[in-house]
């Protein structure tokens, strides 16, 4: 036990604790220290300051060894976070190599991290769609999972609150589907992307393909400014960190932000451990942390508790808070922790090639966005043979490629005088998949982390459901295609467990009923007041728009009311 | 030497890949640190000597040897192919140096050798697994040289900008 003189107890006690300093931790920290409260920060990674730890973001490709390849030892060491898109040699220090933190699959679960200050809000790809009550009202209506304790209108003014200060670009598209938001000006569609808009207006009514809304600042204003952030230079290099500030990062933006307000104690190198319950006062007292570097165990704490480790490290995290009165792990009276995860389907992609008129065009300099299309199947009323839908995002792009047949002049010449490609064209499903009961992670009963702390046993697969709906995607994306008079059109299977889409979500859902779910309406704890969890872990279902966007919005509105309650002595 | 020639004394070598002692008598080391493979300095040359025949010194522009894309081919192989490629790619040096394969050919037959070991997909295995890693890397590595990326201006770092109706007639 460590050493609680009186002194020392006053210098680790906080009004607020946050767990996790990704997207939802640092919404929650901003929001907190801004309402006044001494918030101590709580990060597994080490601190990553922005700009200053951005090591890679100003470097030309040739200037790194591999030409941003992953070595093969890395490869072969870290066979899961090998396989995100995202891992390349000039990011690849933002995430969890495999080894550095093992968990057990007992179905195949990529599962892909960011330990460090910022958590994955450095790595993101910054689409920020809303949610709508087609989601919302989704479990009700179709009979699984269990109702949503919210509905749009409670979240809608917490979007616009977190949507202004983070900078969303969109266009205000009128889609009751996808509602929208406070936006900076979109990033223009391109000539095909655009085309293909217009084909599936004119085809397919009730089909809408738009430009993607993300947490981008195509034209800062004064509150982005105020954070020291500059407009998107449209360099796409983001997950290296952007030295303008140009994209939303907790680093960049929610971090810096809390700190101004001086009531901020950020500490990295701090493993959570659990949360400490204490049964006479029937609260939440603080957290128990085990310090990375000295290995040492620390208590801290706090009035409230947020929980933002991400989804899954969240259950992780109550499930080993166990305590007499809790002994299945904090709040899980109903037996529903750990259970009902779900992610986002990613398992088609469709390709095909533009041929016509506007091959007059091409595209010069780059952007960060490109096409969406919001769910249309199953959304006004059941009528496929699968529960809900998919989203897909759609890409037009034209490059310059060279013919490496030949070699000696030849081979020069070509690499030195590229040729234009055809418009190529892609889309991309992203699937809702459905909560099960036993889609579900527990503690390993021996195997432990370097920490002393139960490894995860994770179990989640695809069901019948995915299959059916990803073999209507191949169908109706193929036909829109066809439809659009697309040539060479290819729809492929994308390789991946679950996991691999970085949505995974839930396992502490929100729900009305103490019996069937963990938390209520304002992500509090059912039956531990003063612990909310406003990350991944508390959906409910997962619609098909990325996730994010609504964690930054429950975190800000959780933070809101957990002030207020604690201000009327409630928690 | 005549190509077909050069290519016969491949096959015949080929067979006695494994058989060619590691260190052949020199002890110079490459020019670089390596992990995995053991490159001499003579097959480092000799490799340079390929590479500047995929892609050689033209009109004002660097050819492979200068722009050091040899090393840079070495490197990759040390660091992103699997033991087996290494293994192929280094006993093909070494039997390309040892019997002098290529370097004893003239430009225009060195090109119509790699050419032709390109090709055949009869020749013996390492050559060809040897000079289609050579061939793409060296490819990789000029796309992605600072004399393409900047000079030519194939590559710009901060673009500021898109335009998705940009004309053709403007490239
Ligand atoms: C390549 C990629 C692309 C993505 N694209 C999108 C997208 O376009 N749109 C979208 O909405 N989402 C996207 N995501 C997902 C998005 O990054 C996550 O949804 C989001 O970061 C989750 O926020 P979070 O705060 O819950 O978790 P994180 O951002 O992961 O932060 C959690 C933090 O908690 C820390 N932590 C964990 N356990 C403990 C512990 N026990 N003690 C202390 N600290 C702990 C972690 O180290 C981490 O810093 C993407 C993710 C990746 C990697």
């Amino acid at each position: 036990m460590p050493n609680l003189n009186t002194d020392s107890i006053k210098d680790r006690t906080f009004d607020a604790i946050v767990i996790g300093s990704g997207i939802s931790g640092g919404w929650s920290a901003k929001e907190l220290t801004e309402r006044g409260l001494k918030t101590l920060l709580l990060e597994r990674g080490r601190d990553v300051q922005h700009i200053r730890d951005y090591p890679t973001t100003s470097k030309m490709p040739y200037e790194f060894d591999h030409r941003m390849e992953v070595p093969l030892a890395i490869k072969e060491e870290a066979p899961i976070v090998s396989k995100c898109y995202a891992f390349r040699e000039d990011t690849m220090h933002f995430f969890v190599k495999d080894k550095e933190h093992p968990y057990i699959q007992e179905k195949p679960f990529d599962w892909i991290r960011g330990y460090q200050v910022g958590g994955k809000s450095l790595t993101w790809a910054r689409q920020t769609q809303r949610w709508s009550d087609f989601d919302f009202e989704g479990p009700k209506r179709d009979g699984f999972a269990v109702d949503w304790p919210i509905r749009y209108d409670d979240l809608a003014p917490w979007y616009s609150h977190v949507e202004k200060f983070a900078g969303i670009v969109g266009n205000r598209d009128g889609l009751p589907e996808l509602p929208d938001g406070e936006f900076l000006p979109a990033f223009p569609l391109n000539a095909v992307e655009d085309y293909f808009r217009e084909q599936v207006k004119l085809k397919y009514p009730g089909r809408h393909v738009i430009s993607t809304r993300m947490a981008h600042l195509s034209q800062p204003q004064p509150i982005h400014l105020e954070q020291g952030r500059g407009q998107c230079q449209m360099r796409t290099l983001c997950q290296r960190g952007c030295p303008y500030g140009g994209y939303f990062s907790s680093n960049a933006s929610t971090i810096p932000w809390a700190q101004k307000t001086g009531n901020l104690t950020l500490r990295p190198f701090s493993v959570v451990h659990s949360i400490l319950y204490d049964e006479q006062k029937g609260r939440a007292t603080g957290v128990k942390v085990i310090d990375t570097n000295s290995k040492e165990e620390i208590e801290f704490f706090a009035k409230i508790i947020f929980v933002n480790a991400s989804a899954i490290n969240t259950n992780l995290i109550l499930l080993n808070s166990q305590s007499n009165r809790f002994p299945e792990g904090l709040g899980n009276d109903s037996g529903v922790l750990g259970r009902y995860i779900a992610f986002h389907h990613y398992g088609g992609e469709v390709k095909a090639r533009y041929e016509g008129p506007l091959d007059k065009y091409r595209t010069d300099g780059r952007k960060p966005g490109y096409g969406y299309v919001p769910r249309f199947r199953n959304l006004h009323k059941q009528e496929m043979n699968f529960l809900r839908g998919y989203a897909a995002g759609f890409v037009a792009s034209r490059n310059f490629y060279s013919d490496t047949g030949d070699i000696g002049e030849p081979l020069k010449e070509n690499l030195v005088h590229r040729k234009l490609s055809p418009w190529n064209v892609n889309s991309f499903m992203m699937g809702e998949t459905i909560p099960k009961k036993e889609s579900q992670v527990t503690l390993d009963k021996e195997m432990k982390d370097d920490w002393g702390i139960p490894q995860l046993r994770i179990s989640v697969d695809f069901d019948e459901n995915d299959r059916r709906m990803l073999e209507d995607y191949f169908e109706q994306y193929s036909e829109m295609f066809s439809a659009a008079g697309f040539k060479d059109i290819m729809a492929s299977k994308r390789e991946g467990a679950p996991g691999l889409d970085i949505h995974e979500m839930g396992g502490v859902r929100m729900g009305h009923d103490p019996k069937t779910s963990m938390l209520n309406k304002w992500n509090q704890i059912h039956a531990c007041k003063n612990v909310f969890v406003t990350d991944g872990a508390c959906m409910t279902s997962t619609s098909t728009q990325n996730p994010s966007l609504t964690y930054m919005a429950f975190s800000a509105r959780a933070a809101d009311y957990a002030v207020k309650e604690m201000k009327k002595g409630n928690i | 030497m005549k190509r077909r020639t050069a290519i016969k004394n491949m096959m015949i070598f080929a067979g006695g890949i494994y058989l060619l002692p590691s260190c052949s008598g020199d002890p110079a080391k490459a020019s670089i640190e390596l992990t995995n493979i053991d490159v001499s300095s003579g097959q480092e040359s000799l490799l340079a000597e390929i590479a500047e025949t995929i892609i050689p010194r033209t009109n004002g522009a660097p050819g492979a040897k200068e722009m050091n894309l040899h090393l840079f081919t070495m490197k990759m192989v040390d660091d992103c192919h699997s033991g087996d490629e290494q293994q192929k790619f280094v006993a093909a040096l070494r039997v390309m140096e040892k019997e002098k394969l290529f370097i004893g050919l003239e430009s225009a037959q060195r090109k119509e050798f790699i050419e032709e070991l390109l090709e055949d997909k009869k020749a013996p295995e390492e050559l060809r697994i040897m000079m289609k890693i050579t061939k793409q890397r060296v490819i990789q590595g000029f796309t992605n040289s600072k004399f393409a990326m900047t000079d030519l201006k194939q590559y710009e770092l901060v673009p500021g900008r898109y335009n998705g109706y940009f004309p053709v007639e403007n490239v």
